[in-house]
């Protein structure tokens, strides 16, 4: 609103203050979540609660990467072999390993649908759009029974392949509408005129129409890594031996003890949120493409 | 004339190209959601698939009758209506805050987008942890503050339990009207606010007459879709309350889970889909009314 001249400074500290203020209570969930897991056993309960650990540990993070639960050890509890701190590293691999599948999936068969259909013309086309745009709307609780009741039919239930295509069941539409509207931004004339120099259709859409549609790709690439990394339904529902659990839902399991160990699922909380955050932070100013062509899940 | 001798190996090209699209959302996507409305007519038991049988109309008879059905229908009205209200205050709110030409501002832009990307079980996780009644951090602060004398229950009485799903929920998705604000912000021309500048008004004036009027297309829209899949949201209720204390943050798509998994009647939980389906492909109805996606497709 006051863009330009913004006028006096007190209104410009005002707005930092504010600012400063909003995003600390935003953040302040996963700064909690950050410093409890660097906390030792006894500072995590200490009243009064200390923002910052006084003595930083990094036990909670080992006992994930090396798969031992100190916590279960120190107690001399016995249910040591089904301690999921023991699985840690094989569910992120897990998540790690459907998640890259379903979004190379998704991504490549939208773009190539997307260009067919800005491209070409053809019966039914036109229904495309609507159809992707209703699959998104649908709420994965609808088919996710039919999909498991199929899966088990093609004898795919607890294998990391139905959850690669359950997830691109749930990420394709929106994927699809993104590169939609992405690909019909592109100026049609380049490869035009490539084509009439006697390129063949192939090399102008790998050469001509894949780096303009980049952007395109990436934003939609983002969408759905996020949703298949942070689902939590489809895992639940598909898979059910712990070695093939994902992490979402194997870190739910941390509660079904007798106590929680917090410093524990914190750090497994950090550790679960690095991944995608590091790919925000990488592609955010792609984000903005998808926004654009107007292609966001939530 | 010259065209057609290149479009004839061209179009097979092009329809290869739309081939694994149309495989995976026939296989994926159609037939799941064919079989959900199948199901939705069928007795169905996972435990025993060779007792299914035909019911017609019996599992929307035994929805409708159910009370918690008509429950988890209100609660879930509270839940989106509360959760869009605040989503759409905070979120324009914010986005007119990171709208301002500030030193630094992507920081706060980058900060304040990232709940949206932090995976719900996480955000249930650190909901469970600082909400503790007795060790939680929030207890302590307000406790510490004087604001309250015992401490609050917050999982664990129906109120407070809807309360902290909410709060869940508007933390994670705020973030998303932000952005669609921020997005319409930077193409509102500023000639309308020197004009207005110009006949005297003031911030709360060009913000009601300027602003608000460019916003009022995104808003509708963004508050359409969210509604929309607030309503459906599973996961954030799911895996923070599990629908609990008793029944008390019950939705649909919470029922229809338990219908299918707890009691094993799949037809129930099917039903309860379609009903959601329904409802969904109304609002999809109004989307494309007020977003003009129509008139827009026959001008390209």
């Amino acid at each position: 609103m006051i863009r330009e001249r913004l006028g006096p400074i007190v209104l410009r500290l005002a707005l930092y203050a504010s600012l400063t203020a909003i995003t600390f209570l935003v953040c302040f969930p996963l700064i909690w979540a950050l410093t409890t897991s660097l906390k030792p056993k006894a500072e995590i309960f200490a009243v009064p609660p200390t923002l910052w650990p006084q003595a930083i540990t990094l036990e909670n993070y080992a006992a994930l990467l090396s798969g031992k639960s100190q916590y279960f050890q120190a107690e001399g509890q016995a249910a040591i072999g089904t301690s999921p701190a023991k699985f840690f590293m094989r569910w992120f691999a897990n998540s790690a390993i459907v998640t890259f599948g379903s979004t190379l999936i998704s991504i490549t068969v939208a773009t190539l649908a997307a260009y067919s259909l800005t491209r070409f013309r053809y019966w039914g086309q036109r229904f495309v759009p609507y159809f992707s745009l209703l699959g998104y709307m649908i709420p994965s609780i609808i088919f996710v029974f039919p999909l498991f009741l199929m899966m088990v039919r093609i004898g795919l239930t607890d294998s990391l392949w139905s959850l690669i295509l359950g997830y691109v069941c749930v990420t394709l539409p929106f994927c699809m509408w993104l590169m939609w509207a992405f690909m019909r931004s592109i100026p049609i004339e380049i490869e035009e005129a490539a084509l009439i120099d006697g390129a063949s259709r192939l090399q102008v859409f790998s050469q001509v129409v894949l780096p303009s549609a980049l952007p395109g790709i990436i934003a939609a690439g983002i969408f759905s890594m996020i949703v298949s990394w942070n689902d939590y339904l489809f895992g639940r529902v598909f898979m059910n031996s712990l070695d093939n659990l994902t992490l979402t839902v194997g870190v739910m399991l941390f509660f079904e003890g007798t106590h929680v160990d917090w410093g524990l699922l914190m750090a497994a909380s950090v550790l679960m949120t690095v991944p995608m955050a590091l790919v925000f932070a990488a592609l955010q100013r792609h984000l903005v493409a998808g926004f654009g062509a107007g292609a966001v899940k939530g | 004339m010259n065209r057609k001798t290149t479009v004839l190996p061209d179009r097979i090209v092009g329809l290869l190209f739309v081939v694994p699209f149309v495989v995976l959302a026939a296989v994926f996507m159609v037939y799941p959601v064919i079989e959900a409305i199948r199901m939705a007519f069928l007795s169905y038991n996972p435990l025993r698939p060779d007792l299914t049988t035909f019911v017609a109309l019996a599992n929307f008879a035994f929805i409708f009758e159910d009370p918690l059905f008509w429950d988890s229908f209100g609660q879930a009205t509270v839940w989106t209506v509360l959760s869009i209200v605040f989503q759409t205050v905070f979120g324009v709110g914010i986005a007119l805050l990171l709208h301002q030409a500030l030193a630094g501002i992507a920081i706060f832009r980058g900060l304040l987008l990232f709940p949206y990307i932090v995976p719900t079980v996480v955000i249930a996780l650190i909901w469970r942890w600082i909400f503790n009644p007795e060790i939680g951090v929030v207890n302590h602060a307000l406790l510490a503050a004087g604001l309250i004398q015992t401490p609050i229950y917050w999982l664990s009485t129906p109120e407070m339990a809807m309360a902290s799903t909410i709060m869940l929920n508007v933390w994670k998705y705020t973030p998303f009207v932000v952005i669609c604000v921020l997005a319409r912000l930077q193409t509102v021309p500023l000639e309308l606010y020197d004009a207005a500048k110009v006949d005297g008004a003031g911030i709360i004036r060009r913000f009601l007459d300027v602003t608000l009027p460019q916003l009022k297309e995104v808003l509708i829209v963004v508050i359409v879709f969210r509604t929309i899949w607030t309503f459906n949201k599973f996961e954030e209720i799911y895996l923070l309350t599990k629908g609990g204390p008793g029944t008390s943050t019950f939705n649909l798509a919470v029922y229809s889970f338990e219908q299918s998994i707890a009691s094993l009647r799949l037809g129930v939980g099917a039903a309860t889909g379609v009903v959601m389906m329904v409802m969904l492909f109304l609002g999809s109805v109004i989307y494309l009314r007020v977003s003009g996606f129509g008139a827009d497709e026959k001008s390209s």
